[in-house]
């Protein structure tokens, strides 16, 4: 093939890939720039921004409901960690440990249907779940446990937890079958080899299993941490942040400087911070937790 | 070959689709139809010969409204209105947004960055005033002080509108950003047969009688009352009272009529909107006798969030009372409800009650000319289609023509939530009784205005006090904190010297 046809092929090539890039650019890339050189001005959304140096950052340094915000994140995110991790593994593990195939695909089946439900609608549910006359408080009633009680969503000592804690029993679907594919990747003869060695039961999962899903472990947490900054959904839906800031965190703040009170460069100073934090987040967990693989 | 040269045209036919769709996704408001017209008439639009699709969101007017909930699906005395002009102005066509907006304010704030704002659009006057964007709504005073087309016999359009709406209403800076042609009246509405369930034959008159009454059906084992305790509404009750011999100063810092943020900040920074001041968190302590009795749910929460859901308790009969607009016994009526309804205004309060009570009559303070009769003209920077030569002309033309007293009475009283509020206009007789509130001088006091987010943060502090998880003292400091904050912010952004005032 001549050097000139070669070339051909090339720009052909790139051709069909530039709309994919043009559209990449402009609706992914373009506007994180536009985040990023918003932070520092006082954009309003609307009139022209006017460049205000870090005027946005000193806030940020004295803002007493990010501070709160970061605070509960903080909570949000080991206990997200926790959750996406834990009941998904074990899970995984039972089901992988089942004689049978077709029992397996059953159960399999079974944890992955309540995918269809739409996210929003399990938040709605909660939300009545956790209301005073709610079904919550009306079971404790039942069982004689009314001294239990609580305004879930009310009381801001356990609103947070009430969110964080919604969705039992806490098995994602998504990550369950991540597992789930991890435990079917380890070799036959490996375990095998670990059988003979006298790994099994607990030992095995602990010597074997967990080691060699180090990879899953890994994505999970990566993108749980992620997740868990960016879910605005349940706090904006549940609470927007109350009861006070009990269950405010940076995402929401970010989000109501912006679109309610029309600080578009303040909001945007908090999203730079964010980036930056997950982008932290993910290189420390992705050296904490190494893989051979 | 052919094949392969097609395919090699493949990369260049999608670029120049990319490009044709980006050209299309910017503005979708420059679809409508413009082809300049050449009608020559006295009024502005056929003067300006534009010619087109003008678009309006009426809010709850909408007509043939379907994605809208709460408005009555026969309500079309706007497109009534609108295919009479329409027919008066050939090559022009009103179109209606049927939308609902979850918030709004942010809806406003997104398309108007966009530069996708619709021609009209509803706004209220304190929205307009102090939280949307400065320069998306264009200032229609000079429009105020020229003559209507379609009003003979009247020199100024502002003759024919409601003199102390228009004087209260105006801007800071002496602007008037809408025509605002209704009132929105509030009161407790109660299910009577709960009422009578309780052994209650008497609505309460007194603040005393409130808590009583509360009191009783509690007892009987019915929930008074659920709902948001929606701070920027109650505190209007109190503060018009305490602070009505004080009107005067608050109102004047500006030089101009009615409370501004201007006004509010000064007020604030000054101790008299503000903890230093008794009278300005006097009112809590005796609010919160009232929730006290009511279902603790919603004591926390942001009452916008919960508010659908304290209604539907209140239609299904699960709640007694409700304080809400007077569109709740539209709400009634459509929810096909069996129990009778009927409404109290807020009571006077007395020194018995208060040793800080005036004792005037505060039941309109938070009503007023908030309705949805409230319209606004984009400008060209919020809505790019505004550029099209002779355009505003024909908005303005438009809007004269629903801005008449006849058309204000026919599509408000239509409506049936609202109060007609401009000279000429006589409201629906089933809304006489909390009409009397508009006949009263708007002079209502409150705080919210200095910085976009002090309401929302006062309510914060005012759920948690009420439900009991801070003290007054906590609340009184948080409060002044968030004072502190707010007049700081406004001082920042408006570059304001409070020393001069």
């Amino acid at each position: 093939m001549k050097l000139k046809d070669k070339y051909k092929v090339a720009l052909t090539g790139y051709a069909f890939i530039l709309p994919t890039f043009i559209f990449l650019i402009w609706f992914m890339y373009y506007p994180v720039y536009q985040a990023l050189s918003g932070a520092f001005t006082n954009w309003d959304g609307f009139n022209a921004p006017q460049f205000i140096g870090l005027d946005n950052f000193k806030r940020m340094m004295t803002d007493e409901v990010l501070s709160q915000s970061t605070v509960n994140a903080l909570i949000w995110i080991a206990f997200s960690i926790i959750l996406s991790v834990v009941p998904p593994f074990i899970v995984a593990e039972l089901i992988f440990h089942v004689k049978k195939t077709k029992l397996q695909y059953l159960y399999r089946t079974l944890f992955v249907v309540p995918i269809v439900i739409p996210g929003i609608v399990t938040v709605l549910l909660w939300r009545l779940l956790y209301q005073g006359d709610g079904a919550i408080n009306q079971i404790l009633e039942m069982i004689g446990l009314g001294s239990l009680q609580k305004l879930w969503l009310g009381d801001p000592n356990i609103a947070l937890y009430s969110i964080m804690l919604m969705g039992f029993p806490w098995i994602s679907a998504f990550n369950m079958l991540i597992f789930y594919s991890g435990l079917q990747g380890i070799p036959q003869e490996v375990i095998e080899a670990a059988k003979l060695e006298g790994a099994t039961g607990w030992k095995r999962v602990f010597r074997l299993d967990i080691p060699l899903s180090l990879p899953q472990f890994r994505l999970i947490i990566i993108l749980s941490l992620i997740g868990s900054l960016q879910n605005i959904i349940p706090p904006l839906i549940m609470t927007n942040g109350g009861p006070g800031y009990s269950t405010y965190v940076p995402i929401l703040h970010m989000y109501n400087v912006s679109t309610v009170n029309g600080e578009f460069g303040y909001g945007m100073a908090v999203a730079l911070i964010m980036f930056l934090v997950i982008l932290l987040f993910t290189i420390l967990n992705m050296k904490l937790v190494k893989s051979e693989s | 070959m052919n094949i392969y040269k097609k395919a090699k045209m493949l990369p260049v036919m999608l670029i120049a689709l990319a490009l044709v769709l980006s050209g299309c996704g910017g503005n979708a408001a420059n679809n409508s139809s413009n082809t300049p017209g050449t009608t020559p008439s006295g009024n502005q639009e056929e003067a300006s010969g534009w010619k087109g699709t003008i678009t309006m969101y009426a809010q709850a007017y909408t007509p043939d409204a379907k994605n809208i909930s709460g408005l009555r699906k026969d309500q079309r005395m706007l497109r009534v209105v609108a295919d009479e002009y329409e027919k008066a102005h050939p090559g022009i066509k009103i179109e209606f947004i049927d939308e609902e907006f979850k918030d709004y304010t942010q809806t406003v704030r997104v398309k108007a960055a966009a530069g996708e704002l619709y021609d009209i659009f509803w706004g209220q006057w304190a929205d307009l005033n102090n939280t949307f964007p400065k320069g998306i709504a264009e200032d229609l005073t000079e429009y105020f002080k020229k003559p209507n087309p379609y009003i003979p016999g009247k020199p100024t359009w502002q003759e024919a509108m409601n003199e102390t709406v228009v004087n209260e209403t105006v801007s800071p800076d002496g602007k008037h950003y809408n025509i605002n042609g209704d009132y929105v009246a509030t009161a407790f509405f109660y299910n009577k047969d709960l009422f009578d369930k309780a052994g209650i034959t008497e609505a309460p008159k007194s603040w005393v009688e409130l808590i009583e009454v509360s009191k009783k059906l509690q007892d009987a084992g019915i929930v008074p009352m659920s709902q948001g305790p929606d701070y920027s509404w109650f505190q209007r009750h109190y503060l018009t009272d305490f602070y009505s011999k004080e009107f005067e100063t608050i109102s004047g810092y500006d030089k101009n009529p009615g409370i501004s943020s201007l006004d509010e900040t000064i007020a604030i920074s000054k101790g008299l909107l503000s903890t230093t001041d008794e009278r300005f968190m006097a009112w809590w302590p005796l609010f919160k006798q009232l929730t006290d009795t009511w279902k603790k749910d919603y004591l926390t929460s942001e009452p916008g969030i919960v508010a659908n859901s304290a209604k539907n308790d209140f239609l299904a009969g699960k709640t007694a009372i409700i304080y809400d607009g007077s569109w709740v016994p539209n709400n009634v009526k459509d929810a096909n409800v069996t129990f009778e309804l009927a409404s109290f205004n807020f009571p006077v309060l007395s020194t018995a009650d208060s040793q800080f009570s005036t004792g005037i009559d505060a039941s309109g303070a938070v009503g007023g000319p908030n309705g949805a009769f409230q319209f606004a003209v984009s400008t060209k920077e919020a809505n790019a289609t505004m550029k099209e030569e002779g355009k505003k002309e024909a908005v303005i033309d438009w809007l004269h023509f629903v801005g008449t007293p006849e058309n204000v009475e026919r599509i408000v009283n239509e409506n049936g939530n609202f109060v007609p509020t401009w000279p000429g206009t006589k409201p629906n007789d089933s809304m006489s009784e909390l009409a009397s509130q508009a006949s009263k001088e708007l002079k209502a006091i409150s705080v919210g205005g200095s910085s976009p987010n002090l309401g929302k943060n006062l309510q914060r502090v005012f759920g948690l006090y009420l439900s009991g998880n801070i003290n007054f003292d906590k609340a009184k400091e948080s409060v002044q904190k968030e004072l502190d904050t707010a007049i700081k912010e406004y001082q920042t952004k408006n570059n304001t010297d409070f020393s001069q005032y």
